[in-house]
């Protein structure tokens, strides 16, 4: 890392101004008060929503309006709004608009009532006051104050001034005679003597023209109940973020969001990465709240724990309006179904990308393409997806294939294919300024360039090509132009398009930040021009968003019918997790960036962005055996599995490593395809409930404290598959945190461990081909053990149904199937199942039941995103093509007792074959090998009712 | 249901049989009912109960493929959807999946087989005659051996006879020229002798550091991709473009005339300095130094003594000159005899003899090196000889001898690699800059026996020029048999170490006679 290279709050104007700010009210004590009140006389309440206006003033400048805006939703999100009216220029506003996917519909129900002291409403539990004199705004539930904003006085709109007006403020308001002491500054004691980096700012080399003077956003949220907070992602750090201010600070800086190339980052650290959502998830055994902060602007934020159980924190924007969503919850769920009804649920993946992607930089020919796939199935070792880092590109000009190494890109795209596999090609948003270019040409033309700070002309920067310019994706002239390059067929006006590609080809959006090599910060100047005149600063967090957006969009449209694209993305902003994946970009091979990389893709989790990874290897470095064979073992456990190197590093796909690694390595990338089925079920909850694939400890268990730090373990999705990988060197074995009175079932051994209501650690074996992966009791897993090249060619292999009985002798589970790449889902083609096992006790002996069930037909508005699917034809098209699909294998963990007899239920259910290993049972408190049964063949379809009965 | 032999290798069908109504794991671990045989469930932990589906992983399929050959797949292929090129019955899918396609296949692999064959042939043709070079030049070097080993006792016996002559000679003018060399100018020039030295050694130092630094900053300039983040670095290869002449690397012709940055460039190589009168520019510096400094200062001083002697050598001798001719003989007698008296003092310089002493040194040092150059002769010529059979040299039969510093190249567009085959590897830029080694022969394939066939497959050139911020360039030479000796392709795999596939007839066995009989299988 160069220190140098990165601003802190101290050589960042507006950062220095807000944490000035803060340090004055805290001197200041209880004497401070926020200058900023609210005119009573001035509310308006709109006659049918649970929506209000109103103005307010601040005392230091009575000449600045602003304007309030509060409304209840309808699930009861409270969202708060301010901007400065009438003032010499305007705030970005616009910034929710890219996040939300409509505007969000207003609460009939809802009522506000005018107050002497506030302005009130009360829904459900929950109640939100606008306190008038300081204005504050507080989010009540149960009568217990669960988010506040502006009770620490430190909210604070720089309005619009001239640099003429300010230079002299105030000083002529002496009009009885200049003889008392003059206060030079009526402002001061607030605002601070010094009009500090308001109409420039130089650091390093570069100089901020900064043409709207000052316009930062300051604003204290707390949360007096809540005493951990998470979110606010992209940070190298753990799960429960650190204070970075107050006597327990860990960090000195605070937190940043500001899209950034960092180049070798820091394994724990606050400093900003290449993504930012600004939404943060408060959390108490009583309840979780979020603050979804809709601003797009170079932001740091403060936190702080002034007592236990309790957070402040203070965000401090560069510019923008004050546009804020406070999500009451009051459980993790239903914070992520709000903030998933706001900005949208993560989208259903290609049921291929959630396989395994070997990617580097560069494979360097079609030849060395051929050559790797070769390798792989020599190995028996499955792979889906073979990625094209910038090295394909001649002259680094995108799309342009380089036919010195790549002669026949389409012939090498289809030699791939043929056996399922798909490639990803980089596509990244600089384009080299080359008349010979197309992209860059018809961009040019079309003049949908980002500007410089003139707003004439293109801007110029320099990146991977040299000079290169970016495509203003704010502007809706850019749109049509970005897909019609991805055409596959030849454009009828006779213009370039992508036609040296194929319809599946997945895209790489990389260096969206935008990277820069040669601008501030690595990235774009602030005064640069976007359209509608918006300056670079006010957008630049939301940028790299777009980019994918518009290449979800463009690659959509290359089939017809439409495939589900894959696009992967490293920057990123709240509402990315509907346009694909992301990774966490160029980490770094040591153990401490393997451990933070699953923190990092956890917090990622809770701010929507599910389908995160890591490089798995490390992106620098050449790791030893040891830590690569750990490295994969995070990495089949991530949402995203990708293996990702350097240039520099030595060739480490898993088919070159020396026995037992190799065959270690294979075991597990196998283990992953095993469990794809778990994986796209849990994809398929995401994309419906908002809830995250990776669940960390306190989203599982919100009333246990004891886990809310915990975030080295993680449940995946609601399978019951309890994952803690090994993250250290020379490790042989993990300790496992258990949070309830259940039975936990080593995945690989059946060793059945109890845990405790008071929480509980167990010890699990961790040799170097062993996963921590628990099974908890109570759960259905299923999975497919036949091995193949690629997942597709896994599409007619039969299931196998893990029944880990719970200690009440029951277990459940859900299996979600469709064609895996395209939208017929949309349209019910689909398969959607339940498995329950039930024990009976019936006369003599005891009965375990084990049954599917179909789920869509229940309910058919969960079986797809946002509810579109009206009704549900149990006998689709898809389902009819997986009838011959069947259960091969029933695994039932937990059974105490031999059993007598297993059927298949109903007419002429003969005995299956069945073996049973006696062992420990589910209920009980013995720990031990559990008693296994397993029972081959039920030969039921897995798209069918079936139910198996084992009588003991 | 599946037949129970389906999938299962012809060696072992005599064990697909039923015990009664079981049938045990092949590796005797299990008994199982024999209908669970090929019930597409996997029963056997060796896999060895499913023959003919997918369900025990680990496992092999063999389809018969009549009418060509028959060959095993993994079990993951099996009824997975795709037709395998390995079997073209089709076997490997439920009936109705994959057509049989063997007759086409089998008649394309005949005629592909035949090609190679023919090839093959072609180029054990050619290998032969690479043998019969390696007999000749073995017979040849014997010769040369013995030939030169007459000749190092020859010069050996001269060598002798030399340092004798020269002893003597040196031992006659060993005090004279002491005394010469005790002559302030004689000294003066050591000194001067010395700083040139110094000098030049320090100037080669210099030059070579420079060369070095060139050549980090060339490979900086194409190589520096990877840390590209690197605003500074980036300066430093702009900074080196413009000191170096060259043009811009990687950088966007603003202006559509092309070769208005190469004019630029080459007006900056024409601006060559002008030197003053007299001066010499590096060339000759390189020329003449070396000669200067290779003088033998001791005969350079008798050369002065005798040259200062000639035309007045001392006033004793000129003096007869001005003697009226009268006196003259008288005089002579007289100088002659005080002369004698002054040389027996040590006071004049008699007769010179130090000129035969020194031409004695110079002949036995000549003599020396004659020999010394013999001995190297011979003793290359003993290894030469040794490596010509050696497995690790040229091959067991020394087909490779042939090949010895044949050299390869590849033009990839950028750079044209050349492989000095048994010497060195090399990538030179077709557009300018210096030329890299990628390293020097380092050994075949370690990863196999010496002296088996696929020892010869593989070279390794290593410590090659070190690539700026990576390893020592090095070459990984993969050949296969071909009717000439080629590169077919260049890939730089990992960054620095390149792939170079190559063919060449020494890699050409001539078609075994099981090859041939490999029709009947069909």
């Amino acid at each position: 890392l160069k220190t140098g290279d990165w601003k802190t709050c101290a050589t960042s104007g507006f950062c220095r101004r807000g944490r000035a700010l803060s340090a004055r009210a805290e001197e200041a004590g209880s004497s401070w008060h926020s200058p900023y009140s609210l005119d009573p006389a001035s509310v308006s309440i709109a006659p049918a929503d649970a929506a209000f206006t109103a103005s307010v003033r601040s005392s230091i400048h009575p000449d600045a309006k602003f304007g309030l805006d509060v409304r209840v939703h309808e699930d009861g999100v409270v969202r708060v709004r301010m901007d400065e009216v009438d003032g010499l220029r305007k705030h970005y506003d616009e910034a929710a608009s890219w996040s939300l996917i409509e505007e969000p519909s207003i609460s009939h129900d809802v009522q506000w009532t005018v107050g002497k002291k506030d302005v009130r409403a009360k829904f459900g539990a929950n109640e939100v006051s606008v306190q008038f004199s300081p204005l504050k705004v507080t989010l009540f539930r149960d009568g217990h104050e669960e988010v506040v904003l502006n009770g620490r006085g430190l909210m604070h709109m720089e309005h619009f001034r001239t640099k003429e007006g300010t230079a002299v403020p105030e000083v002529a308001e002496a009009d009885d005679g200049a003889q008392k002491p003059l206060q030079v500054n009526a402002a001061a004691w607030f605002e601070g003597e010094e009009q500090d980096a308001w109409w420039e700012e130089t650091w390093s080399t570069w100089t901020d023209s900064k043409p709207k003077g000052p316009e930062s956003l300051s604003l204290d949220i707390n949360f007096p109940n809540h005493g951990n907070v998470y979110g606010i992602p992209q940070h190298a750090t753990r799960l429960s973020l650190p204070a970075t201010t107050g006597p327990d600070a860990e960090y000195t800086e605070p937190y940043r969001l500001f899209n950034a190339d960092v180049f070798e980052y820091l394994p724990d650290s606050p400093m900003s990465l290449y993504g930012s959502i600004p939404l943060m998830h408060a959390h108490s055994a009583k309840s979780t709240v979020a603050v979804f902060n809709s601003i797009g602007s170079d932001t740091w934020i403060d936190v702080k724990y002034p007592k236990k159980g309790s957070t402040q924190t203070h965000w401090i924007s560069e510019s923008g309006i004050l546009d804020v969503f406070l999500l009451p919850g009051p459980t993790p769920e239903k914070v992520f179904e709000q903030y998933a009804r706001l900005t949208g649920a993560p989208v259903l993946p290609p049921a291929w990308a959630l396989a395994y992607h070997q990617c580097r930089w560069n494979y360097v020919s079609s030849d060395d393409v051929r050559g790797v796939q070769e390798r792989f199935d020599e190995s028996d070792i499955p792979v889906d997806v073979f990625w094209l880092d910038i090295e394909y590109a001649e002259g680094h000009k995108y799309f342009m294939w380089d036919q010195k190494t790549f002669p026949d890109p389409v012939e090498m795209i289809q030699d791939v294919e043929a056996l399922e596999r798909k490639m990803v090609v980089i596509i990244d948003p600089h384009l080299k300024r080359d008349s010979n270019f197309p992209a860059y040409q018809l961009a040019s033309e079309s003049e949908v360039l980002v500007k410089p700070k003139s707003g004439e002309g293109e801007y110029e920067g320099w990146c991977w090509p040299g000079s290169s310019s970016w495509v203003d994706f704010f502007n809706p002239g850019a749109w049509d132009y970005w897909k019609s390059l991805f055409q596959l067929s030849p454009r009828a006006d006779g213009k370039w398009s992508w036609t040296e590609s194929t319809a599946k080809v997945g895209i790489w959006n990389d260096m969206n930040e935008p990277s820069i090599f040669n601008g501030p910060e690595i990235s774009m100047p602030r005064d640069s021009i976007h359209y509608g005149g918006w300056e670079h600063r006010d957008v630049h967090n939301i940028n790299g968003m777009l980019f994918t957006n518009h290449t979800y969009q463009a690659a959509a449209l290359r089939a017809d019918p439409p495939l589900r694209p894959f696009v992967l993305t490293r920057s990123f902003y709240a509402g990315s997790q509907r346009f694909g994946a992301m990774w966490t970009g160029d980490n770094l091979g040591t153990w401490e960036h393997m451990a933070v990389g699953l923190k990092m893709v956890l917090a990622n989790g809770l701010g929507g962005m599910s389908f995160a990874g890591s490089d798995v290897g490390g992106f620098f470095g050449n790791p030893d055996a040891e830590m690569l064979v750990r490295w994969y073992g995070v990495g089949i456990f991530n949402p995203f599995f990708r293996a990702h190197a350097h240039i520099d590093t030595k060739r480490r796909e898993p088919y070159l490593l020396d026995e037992p690694y190799r065959s270690i390595l294979r075991d597990m990338i196998r283990l992953r395809y095993a469990m794809l089925p778990v994986w796209y079920t849990a994809f398929h909850e995401a994309s419906v409930t908002g809830m995250p694939v990776l669940r960390p400890q306190y989203t599982v268990f919100p009333k246990d404290e004891a886990g809310f730090a915990i975030d080295d373990q993680f449940y995946v999705g609601a399978s019951g598959l309890l994952v803690k990988p090994v993250t250290e060197k020379g490790a042989t074995e993990a300790s496992v945190y258990l949070a309830e009175d259940q039975v936990y079932y080593n995945y690989f051994t059946h060793e059945a461990y109890r845990g405790s209501a008071r929480g509980k650690h167990v010890t699990l074996p961790a040799a170097l081909h062993e996963i921590p992966v628990l099974i908890r009791g109570g759960s259905i897993v299923p999975t497919r053990e036949r091995f193949r090249r690629s997942s597709p060619l896994m599409k007619a292999d039969p299931f196998t149904l893990r029944v880990a009985l719970g200690a009440d002798g029951a277990a459940q589970g859900r299996l979600y199937l469709d064609d895996g790449e395209t939208y017929a889902h949309e349209r019910g083609e689909l398969v959607w199942r339940g498995f329950s096992a039930s024990m009976d006790k019936k006369g003599k002996g005891r009965t375990l039941r084990i049954a599917s069930e179909d789920l869509a037909s229940r309910d058919p508005r969960g079986a797809v995103e946002r509810g579109a699917l009206g009704a549900y034809e149990a006998r689709n098209a898809f389902a009819g093509a997986v009838e011959p699909v069947r259960v091969e294998k029933l695994v039932v963990l937990g059974l105490g007792a031999r059993p007598t007899s297993v059927r298949v239920e109903g007419a002429d259910g003969g005995e299956l074959e069945w073996e049973y290993v006696a062992g420990v049972g589910a209920d009980g408190k013995k720990e031990g090998k559990a008693g296994v049964l397993t029972v081959k063949d039920p030969a039921v379809s897995v798209a069918r009712d079936w139910a198996v009965v084992v009588k003991m | 249901a599946l037949d129970k032999t389906h999938g299962v290798r012809p060696d072992l069908l005599a064990r697909y049989a039923p015990q009664g109504s079981t049938w045990k794991c092949l590796d005797g671990s299990k008994e199982i009912a024999w209908s669970a045989v090929n019930d597409d469930y996997c029963d056997c932990p060796d896999g060895s109960d499913e023959p003919g589906t997918s369900a025990c992983p680990n496992s092999s399929f063999y389809c018969r493929n009549a009418g060509h050959i028959g060959s095993s797949i993994l079990s993951s292929r099996v009824n997975d959807g795709l037709c395998e090129p390995e079997c073209c019955d089709g076997s490997d899918e439920k009936p109705g999946v994959c057509p049989n396609v063997c007759d086409e296949v089998g008649k394309e692999y005949r005629k592909k087989r035949d090609a190679e064959r023919k090839m093959q042939k072609t180029g054990s043709k050619i290998r032969s005659t690479y043998i019969a070079y390696a007999h000749k030049e073995k017979t040849r070097l014997e010769g040369l051996i013995a030939e030169l080993e007459k000749e190092v006792a020859t010069r050996e016996a001269e060598v002798a006879r030399l340092r004798e002559i020269a002893e003597h000679a040196e031992s006659l003018s060993a005090a004279d020229i002491e005394h010469k060399q005790k002559s302030p100018l004689y000294q003066s020039l050591l000194t001067h002798h010395t700083a040139l030295k110094s000098l030049q050694r320090e100037h080669k130092k210099h030059l070579e550091r420079e060369k070095a630094l060139g050549e980090v900053l060339d490979s900086l300039r194409t190589g520096y991709n990877p840390n590209y983040q690197d605003m500074a670095v980036l300066e430093a290869v702009r900074g080196w473009e413009t000191l170096a002449g060259l043009p811009h690397i990687n950088d966007v012709r603003k202006d559509e005339s092309e070769g208005a940055g190469d004019a630029a460039a080459e007006g900056q190589v024409q601006e060559a300095e002008e030197l003053e009168e007299g001066i010499w520019d590096a060339a000759k510096i390189e020329k003449e130094l070396d000669k200067l400094l290779k003088e033998d200062h001791t005969s350079l001083l008798l050369q002065h003594d005798k040259h200062i002697d000639a035309p007045g050598p001392s006033i004793l001798f000129d003096l007869s000159s001005y003697v009226p001719d009268s006196i003259r003989p008288e005089f002579e007698a007289f100088r002659d005899i005080v002369v004698s008296w002054l040389a027996a003092f040590g006071l004049a310089k008699p007769v010179d003899v130090s000129g035969s002493a020194d031409f004695a040194r110079q002949e036995l040092s000549d003599s020396e090196h004659s020999l010394k150059l013999t001995e190297n002769e011979l003793k290359e010529a003993r290894v030469d000889f040794g490596d010509i059979f050696d497995p690790k040299g040229f091959g067991p039969e020394g087909e490779w001898k042939k090949l010895d510093g044949l050299c390869l190249s590849k033009d990839t567009g950028d750079y044209t690699y050349e492989i000095c085959l048994f010497d060195e590897a090399k990538q030179k830029p077709n557009k300018g800059g210096s030329n890299f080694s990628l390293g020097k022969f380092t050994s075949w394939d370690t990863q196999q026996e010496p002296g088996t066939p696929a020892y010869y497959h593989k070279q390794r050139y290593t410590l090659g020029a070190k690539c700026w911020n990576g390893p020592q360039r090095s070459v990984e030479l993969v050949l296969e048999c071909g009717i000439e000796n080629a590169l077919l392709s260049v890939a730089e795999l990992e960054k620095c170490e390149y792939q170079i596939t190559g063919t060449t007839p020494a890699l050409c066995t001539p078609p075994t006679d099981d090859d041939a009989t490999g029709k009947d299988e069909l």
